[in-house]
């Protein structure tokens, strides 16, 4: 019994110890006047994840207003990121400030959890420098009269292609919606002549994600997001079938995530593939000059897709002037251009958009030259859990011909306005 | 090479008795070896490779440019020990807590005829039942009015409580395996309950300890839900510092398999160690093969 | 004996593990048994109130709840109970002498040390229809000539997910079957020599007798957990192609993350009734024999 005594004993030792170490860090939070900012970020790599605490190191440094930040790194997670954020918050906790997926804010909003900016930006000089039309997407997005989220950076899709296998091919760069399905058909090549298929058309992301490169399709035959079940947004979707049926894309197209489309394009197992700015530096370091975008050409209509990343204040932030200071400094400051030039994503102020950096990029400027036509996707309060789980199963349904392309898109049409 | 022979075996017999070994023992512990192991090799061949090399035209099963550079840049960079030193100090110290408690709940359980005693082990099992994901928002609520929230004992509180219901059941099952004739026998010797306890059972049930505290510290050491949500880079454990690897832009295969390589190998050798007082019990000796 | 001063004895060894479980895990259990009865979508807060029955009714109605349960069934069985045998035949080998029997112990425990993180990326990559070292294998021995889309296909999915869940749970079971080999008594094995047992015969009338409560243990808790696990399948498949390897457990990930907690709590009540389908005889079982 002694020696089961003794060992309880330590046992509690250590617990208390460990508690006791948690109260005496939170005493020093509280006690330490002036402004400290939580702010919670993802980072897509480790490089990118440096980067942020650069940018922190040199916001505290310059802000001249003893503001101090302290960035947290939380897993993306394949979106989840938005999810575990949500947890804490309404769970009581959570950061001041937090990097941002548009898509979170109905949740969010619907629970009275963000702070509204609108007073910040009445008085904020950096404001003409972003176009309106930016915060005008930023305030719809969250159902209500006022702006609760900050624009940070945009990532545009166009489309990458191998020019060396369009000129084997014997092809030009598509011009209109009906080329560019004629240069899947056309891409797709038996180059050792074995009676199987070495490179196809085109790189189809059937996992989730894959939603954005979609909708170009269903605008290409003039349907639109608005209305999944017109008969020209349901051709859209039968020519998405058509190109997986005839072997124009991999066979791992319904469980192809972001990592394999970009992979199989990097190994020249598909000669196009539809992403943003975000993935450039890797395409050239791989290819070299033999790697180059178009924007997704016009059929009966034009669309595609426009990612966003923002920042956002939560209502419970206790130093509401020193958080917007932070955000002002990501959305127009030095955090501008120090992220986006590291990125390669599409800075949102104008005056960094203007750089020579941005100016000279091929890839830029597919991102660019797609500003008129690009859109955002539609943000309701169902389209998270409609982008993660009724997109890639209806749609792997339909590229399995369970459902027809009219069926399919019925069950999108009613479970994203529902 | 060590074996057992009988005193009554003849040399024919011999002869028979190896062939049938090879068939019955090594081929089967071959064969799963190679199961069990080959995603380990894999992962380390992956850790090893340049990423070019990862998406060949050809799989190659070593490298043909061989890098170690994902190792290197684990710690110098990504300083991959202090989230395997949080790992560590909250799966021992939730393994200590939960097989003491465990151990108490799972002899009343197994020994006493009580009011109750039904329905609380149904209660523990049905405990489990439950997804975590539906519990997160109370808890995460539950940590923070403790002023857990961002300690490590945050993560020691949670994992003691959700491995609490296996361990009493695991414990319990290897407890009535075991004859209560033994304590009741120290105990006409004029022991008392708690001292036949101790000098009896207990050297019995080492091995089924061993057994249930690498259960428990396994489920802290790889738990990811609630590491995410209770802790901040202070005390980051594992499974959060390599979730961190995959981003938006895709897995950063060369960090997250080195971390993954690094994470495994201390707990293989911790349990070296651990393995011998598993098959070291007092009743030990049951006739092999 | 004295019976009454037993009779607060049991109920102070169980208490520290009841206080555990009650402070931390009774208030949010209980509230989310409540929000099954509640239309509790946090997307839509102002519409959150008690509704009855009508969750129950809305989730049996749900083609997608059914043939998630039949893909958990699937997934139970054939995952435990592979998991099982080849983790008990694990134990049987380990537990004989052989060379470096100490290193194969520890090295066998890998899948079970493996970060979840990990577990399912790994086998994600060794599946990979364009690059897989599995295809790759397979093309060299023979059995196939293209490579085969292994997670992007339904008939192929869930067999490759539990594949991975077997190779997981392998471990658990030869580690906590090697620590209830310890206990049988050698006597028991010495008097069947005598008698003149084969090995079979042994591992049955002696071996697994011996094993029953801990052989009853460890598969019930197995079969919980697995049927409650969630991370192999999300970091494979996320559920899909076409929701060719969402089981239940997943369904109500979903569901949850997507913040209908109401439904992905009704969801988790079916889920213990059917566990409990499992639990119940194990328990009649168990309790008849003390």
């Amino acid at each position: 019994m002694k020696k089961l005594t003794i060992v309880l004993l330590l046992v509690f030792l250590v617990i208390s110890m460990t508690f006791a170490q948690g109260a005496k860090e939170d005493a020093v939070k509280a006690g330490s006047v002036g402004a400290t900012i939580t702010h919670w970020y993802w980072a897509d790599n480790s490089k990118y994840s440096a980067l942020m605490q650069e940018m922190v190191k040199d916001f505290n440094e310059t802000n001249g207003k003893g503001i101090t930040v302290v960035a947290e790194e939380y897993p993306w997670d394949g979106g989840k990121y938005s999810e575990n954020l949500f947890t804490a918050v309404m769970g009581g906790g959570g950061p001041d400030t937090a990097s941002w997926k548009l898509t979170a804010t109905p949740l969010f909003t619907a629970n009275n959890l963000l702070a509204n900016l609108d007073p910040f930006l009445k008085d904020w000089d950096g404001k003409a420098g972003i176009d309106q039309n930016l915060f005008d997407i930023m305030k719809e997005a969250g159902k209500t009269d006022n702006i609760h989220v900050m624009p940070w950076n945009t990532q545009i899709l166009y489309v990458y292609y191998r020019p060396s296998m369009f000129k084997a091919a014997g092809i030009d760069v598509p011009k209109t919606y009906e080329d560019f399905l004629a240069a899947i058909k056309a891409l797709t090549r038996d180059t050792d002549g074995d009676g199987k298929t070495d490179v196809y058309g085109f790189g189809m992301r059937g996992a989730k994600g894959g939603q954005e490169p979609w909708g170009s399709f269903i605008y290409g035959r003039g349907g639109s997001l608005a209305d999944l079940t017109t008969k020209e947004s349901v051709a859209g979707m039968q020519d998405f079938i058509n190109i997986f049926e005839n072997g124009y894309v991999p066979p791992t197209a319904p469980s192809d995530g972001f990592s394999e489309i970009i992979a199989n394009f990097k190994s020249g197992k598909t000669a196009m593939t539809i992403h943003h700015t975000g993935s450039a530096i890797g395409m050239v370091e791989t290819f070299g000059d033999d790697v180059s975008a178009f924007p997704f050409p016009a059929g009966k209509g034009q669309w595609t897709s426009m990612g966003d990343t923002e920042n956002v204040m939560f209502e419970s932030c206790k130093n509401k002037d020193a958080a917007f200071e932070w955000l002002a400094y990501l959305a127009a400051g030095k955090g501008q251009s120090t992220w986006n030039e590291a990125t390669m994503n599409v800075p949102v102020s104008k005056a960094v958009q203007d750089q020579p950096i941005f100016q000279n990029n091929r890839f830029m400027k597919a991102s660019m030259s797609s500003v008129s036509y690009a859109g955002i996707f539609p943000i309701l309060d169902t389209t998270t859990e409609w982008i993660s789980v009724t997109w890639p199963n209806t749609i792997a349904r339909a590229l399995f011909g369970e459902i027809t392309a009219q069926q399919a898109m019925d069950i999108l049409q009613k479970d994203l306005y529902r | 090479m060590k074996t057992h022979t009988h005193p009554s075996m003849t040399r024919a017999n011999k002869a028979r008795r190896k062939l049938l070994r090879i068939i019955t023992f090594f081929i089967p512990l071959l064969v799963l070896l190679i199961f069990l192991l080959f995603p380990f090799y894999w992962t380390f061949v992956t850790s090893v490779k340049p990423t070019a090399e990862l998406y060949g035209e050809t799989v190659t099963y070593w490298p043909k440019n061989f890098t170690g550079v994902s190792y290197v840049k684990l710690f110098k960079e990504f300083t991959f020990f202090k989230p395997m030193f949080n790992s560590f100090v909250v799966a021992s110290s939730t393994t200590l807590i939960t097989l003491l408690v465990a151990l108490m709940a799972a002899y009343a359980f197994s020994r006493f005829e009580f009011k109750g005693k039904r329905g609380f082990m149904i209660m523990f099992l049905t405990n489990n039942m439950f997804p975590t994901v539906l519990l997160l928002i109370p808890l995460y609520t539950i940590m923070r009015k403790l002023g857990l929230l961002y300690t490590p004992g945050s993560l020691i509180l949670s994992y003691t409580t959700f491995t609490i219901p296996f361990s009493v059941w695991l414990l319990n099952g290897y407890i009535n395996d075991l004859p209560s004739s033994l304590e009741e026998a120290a105990m006409v010797d004029g022991a008392n309950r708690t001292q036949a306890f101790i000098k009896i059972i207990l050297p019995i049930l080492v091995p089924c300890l061993i057994a249930t505290g690498v259960y428990i510290f396994m489920q802290s050491w790889n738990e990811y839900t609630f590491a995410v949500m209770f802790t901040n880079e202070k005390n980051r454990t594992i499974p959060v510092a390599l979730k961190n690897l995959i981003g938006q832009l895709g897995v950063q295969w060369d960090l997250l398999t080195a971390g993954g390589i690094v994470t495994i190998i201390p707990v293989c050798i911790m349990f070296f160690f651990a393995q011998k007082r598993l098959v070291e019990g007092l009743t030990a000796g049951a006739v092999k093969g | 004996m004295n019976t009454r001063k037993f009779a607060i004895y049991p109920y102070l060894l169980i208490a520290p593990a009841l206080i555990f479980v009650i402070l931390v895990v009774f208030v949010p259990v209980f509230n989310a048994l409540l929000m099954s009865f509640q239309n509790y979508d946090l997307r839509r807060p102002s519409a959150i109130g008690f509704s009855g029955l009508k969750n129950y009714g809305s989730v049996l109605a749900d083609p997608i709840f059914w043939s998630s349960i039949a893909r958990t069934l699937l997934w139970v069985l054939f995952g435990v109970g592979f998991q099982f045998i080849l983790g008990f035949a694990l134990a049987l080998i380990l537990n004989q002498h052989f060379l470096m029997r100490g290193f194969v112990r520890s090295v066998s425990l890998i899948p079970w040390v493996t970060p979840g993180v990990l577990i399912g990326l790994m086998w994600r990559w060794i599946y990979d229809g364009n690059y897989g070292v599995l295809n790759d294998l397979l093309i060299k021995l023979g059995v196939c000539d293209e490579f085969i889309p292994f997670l992007a296909q339904k008939s192929t999915s869930l067999p490759a997910v539990i594949v991975t869940i077997i190779w997981q749970g392998i471990p658990f079971f030869s580690i906590m079957l090697l620590a209830g080999l310890q206990g049988i008594p050698s006597a028991l094995y010495e008097a069947a020599d005598i008698d003149g047992a084969k090995k079979y015969q042994k591992l049955f009338f002696i071996t697994i007798p011996s094993l029953r409560n801990t052989i009853f243990v460890t598969t019930l808790l197995r079969i919980i957990w697995v049927a409650n696990s969630v991370d192999v399948i999300f970091s494979m498949t996320e559920g899909g192609p076409a929701y060719a390897t969402q089981t239940l457990s997943v369904y109500i990930f979903n569901k949850a993350n997507s913040m209908n907690l109401g439904y992905a709590s009704t969801m988790s009540v079916f889920l213990m009734i059917l566990l409990s389908f499992v639990a119940v005889p194990y328990l009649r079982s168990m309790f008849k024999k003390h």
